[in-house]
């Protein structure tokens, strides 16, 4: 296979993911709102540090406004990481090489980029917010379907693994983070039902909320959620299971190799941390430090895979 | 011979132009025999039905994503192929004359090229004029020492046929570079056996789904001596050109790697391609980007298309590329005033297919008579593809005549003027549902057959056939309102 296809399907595949992620975001921080009536001053705001996308948005938009929020997540051209544009990546990525994913594939994701010319405030209006996202929901799912149903498990498919499972521990860092240390900054507020309300919406955001609620019941424990986003073996979207998967695939895709990637730090160390570490130990040792770690080590394997199977260099 | 008037010559007159033929119905208005069942099944369908073909035609391109890319404001603009559910007949005796006449004239412009970067023996004896070939844009002096496997320099060639008055097929134009359009006849016949498969059946039409092999074949013939397995790919100037989805096809129906610029890298004057794996050596490289981008060392030292070292690696003999660098010349319009010429001086024999009378507007003599009555013919750039630049007298306003006057005056050597050719119309969808109902009406079409070339000549039966889709226009590019039809060459 050629270095600029596996990277296009590598960056196919982390588009994807963040499309999908960012879709979940706004869904479940729109339902949020509708519940309760905002303490913020700007009830968006916090979305926008998950995303650390202040600055952009800022140069866009004037107010953090409900209405430039849908704007700036969903359709906005400018925006490189909006859910359009990210269906637009992913499109554009595949386009050239459809040769080597299914025809399901490619139709799937060309169908659902048709329709992003089409999305605006008044067809989100008239659709309704929650059916629009769940409509979008459903079209993730059917690719993602369409991926494990129809792809031969051959380099292919683990380049757009790889690309997959080192953006989702990234966005569930980002999401952990900000929650823990901006959202509520008041001491008194932690464990009153704002926060239980915000770590529900954490929970729902990465899709964890059902999983958790099986494990461990109706209370909601920082400890505890950190526990399945992070630490977890068996969560699909915590980030040892994302790094359990990627190091199994970097082991099938360096089997001729003279050291897989998988092998080596920081693959290696990145895996041992999961493995070893608890939630109750890494947020005495502090959380923040911790993530900002894993988001490092996360970068470093990005460009370990770069530069050994996609670089033209 | 005088060189400078052989093959050309001089307009007689005033010519009138003949009324075109339908190819559906004779001048009495009854169906010709090939198509009666064709006709018969259409005029069994309501209006509702038949506007419907062109709905789900329409619809099913754009979910597969069949489109092509328009240059213009906006970078690589996509759009939908333009697609003509009506398919157009050509009966089996027809076409064994058309595809004798393809191979003749495909292997005498092989033959010249192969001549005029080597000996050069038919510019010694005067049959085409020197300057002609030498001063034409499309003339390669990198091209000359290189010599490609089997002698095949020419290996995909689209020849573009009109059908005149008398029902004869004669040959507009000739695309030696990178002929485009093959993909759209095989996605054309997709969507035809999807719309109407009963009638496909019945009438018993030649398949066109064999091209990716016959093409794939051809490649691999012409690899370097003593390879026995070549590896091929296909090199593409990238996403924005307008042909990008054929590339993407025809890469993905050979099963060969549809290759950049940038994936590829020449060392020791071998060629390779960046893999996951390492580098990976390539024989043939059929390639879909001009001449003057393939190799920063030799052609434009700005192009980022192509790869430093191609040229080497061909005169090494370490690869070989399709088509050959240079073939361009060959479909130059003026060059094209001599090709039957060419017919007999390399093959001894008569040119099979008619071209359409050309007046070189180089000689001053010919140039007066035109310019006299510049609206009544047509005028084309020598070095030009594409339809780009074309005026048609008749069509053209004072504006664009007085453009065109004052261009070859400039430049005379640069154009060509040929008399109004009166393009055969064939029946053609006009509306939409949204109009709720749809009729049949005549629209200009021409033919663009593809001829392989390797050990053995291979010809597709057909081609794409481009119908204008405006009343009246003879512009058939799709770029410029063109839309296509399925062409169907009926089994003996």
């Amino acid at each position: 296979m050629l270095r600029r296809i596996a990277g296009s399907l590598y960056w196919a595949a982390r588009y994807l993911e963040r499309a999908q992620w960012r879709a979940r975001l706004v869904d479940v921080n729109y339902n949020l709102l509708l519940e309760v009536p905002p303490r913020h001053p700007e009830p968006w705001g916090p979305l926008l540090q998950i995303t650390a996308e202040q600055e952009l948005f800022a140069s866009l938009h004037e107010k953090v406004t409900e209405a430039a929020i849908i704007e700036f997540f969903v359709f906005e051209k400018q925006n490189p990481s909006s859910i359009r544009s990210c269906i637009e990546a992913v499109r554009n990525n595949l386009s050239p090489l459809r040769h080597l994913i299914s025809s399901e594939l490619w139709v799937a994701v060309n169908r659902l980029y048709l329709e992003c010319p089409e999305w605006s405030a008044q067809s989100l209006a008239a659709s309704g917010v929650s059916s629009f996202f769940a409509d979008l929901q459903r079209d993730f799912y059917t690719i993602e379907g369409i991926i494990d149903n129809t792809m031969p498990r051959d380099l292919a498919y683990d380049l757009m693994e790889i690309g997959t499972m080192l953006e989702r521990p990234d966005n569930v860092s980002r999401l952990l983070d900000v929650k823990y240390h901006y959202l509520l900054p008041k001491l008194e507020d932690i464990g009153g039902p704002a926060d239980m309300r915000q770590w529900a919406a954490v929970l729902r955001s990465a899709s964890a909320f059902e999983a958790f609620r099986k494990v461990y019941g109706h209370a909601i424990r920082v400890n505890r959620v950190v526990e399945i986003l992070v630490f977890d073996p068996a969560f699909p979207r915590s980030m040892r299971f994302c790094i359990e998967r990627l190091a199994h695939v970097l082991a099938r895709i360096g089997q001729e190799e003279e050291q897989a990637v998988c092998e080596t730090s920081p693959c290696a160390d990145l895996l041992a941390m999961l493995r070893n570490g608890t939630a109750e130990q890494t947020i005495l040792d502090g959380l923040h430090e911790f993530l900002i770690r894993i988001e490092n080590m996360c970068a470093r394997i990005g460009e370990q895979v770069f530069d050994r199977y996609m670089s033209l260099e | 011979m005088d060189a400078q008037r052989a093959g050309s010559s001089v307009p007689s007159g005033r010519a009138q132009v003949a009324e075109p033929i339908n190819e559906m119905f004779d001048a009495d208005g009854r169906a010709r025999p090939e198509c009666a069942e064709v006709i018969a099944y259409l005029l069994a369908m309501d209006s509702q039905r038949l506007a419907e073909l062109g709905d789900r035609a329409h619809r099913m391109f754009q979910t597969m994503g069949v489109t092509f890319n328009v240059y213009g404001d906006r970078e690589g603009e996509e759009r939908i192929w333009p697609f003509d559910p009506i398919p157009r007949i050509i009966s089996p005796e027809v076409w064994a004359g058309v595809e004798a006449g393809l191979i003749q004239r495909a292997q005498a412009l092989n033959a010249f090229i192969a001549d005029i970067y080597d000996e050069a023996q038919i510019l010694k004896d005067g049959v085409v004029p020197r300057d002609l070939v030498i001063g034409s844009t499309q003339f390669r002096h990198a091209a000359a020492g290189i010599q490609p496997p089997g002698g095949v320099y020419i290996t995909v060639a689209g020849i573009d046929l009109v059908r005149g008055a008398d029902g004869r097929f004669h040959v507009l134009e000739d695309n030696l570079r990178t002929p485009s359009g093959v993909s759209y006849v095989i996605e054309n016949r997709r969507m035809m056996t999807r719309l109407l498969p009963e009638l496909i059946r019945a009438l018993r039409v030649k398949s066109v789904e064999n091209y990716p092999a016959y093409l794939l074949a051809s490649l691999r013939e012409i690899a370097p001596g003593g390879i026995s397995n070549p590896t091929v790919a296909l090199l593409t100037p990238g996403p924005f050109n307008s042909a990008f989805f054929e590339h993407v096809f025809l890469s993905q129906q050979m099963g060969v790697e549809l290759v950049e610029g940038r994936d590829l890298v020449c060392v020791d004057q071998k060629l390779f391609m960046r893999t996951v794996r390492g580098l990976k050596r390539i024989h043939v490289l059929y390639r879909r980007i001009d001449d003057d981008f393939l190799d920063p060392v030799v052609f434009r030292p700005d192009s980022l298309l192509g790869v430093a070292g191609l040229t080497a690696v061909l005169r090494a003999g370490n690869a070989t590329l399709a088509n050959a660098i240079g073939t361009g010349v060959a479909d130059d319009k003026a060059v094209y005033a001599y090709t039957p010429a060419m017919v007999k001086y390399y093959l001894g024999e008569e040119p099979l297919l008619p071209i359409v009378e050309t007046y070189l507007l180089r000689d001053p003599e010919v140039r007066a008579i035109v310019l006299r009555d510049l609206d009544r013919y047509v005028v084309k750039p020598t070095g030009a593809s594409g339809g780009y630049g074309v005026v048609i007298g008749p069509r053209a306003t004072d504006e664009q005549l007085a453009h065109a006057r004052e261009a070859i005056e400039a430049n005379p050597a640069e154009f060509i003027a040929q008399p109004v050719f009166p393009l055969s119309v064939h029946p053609t969808l006009n509306g939409r549902i949204e109009a709720g109902k749809a009729s049949l009406v005549p629209r200009h079409v021409d033919l663009r057959p593809f001829v392989l070339l390797g050990e053995k000549p291979r010809v597709l039966a057909g081609g794409l056939t481009r119908v204008a889709l405006r009343e009246g226009s003879m512009i058939v590019n799709s770029s410029q309102g063109g839309g296509s039809k399925d062409t169907w060459v009926l089994e003996a």
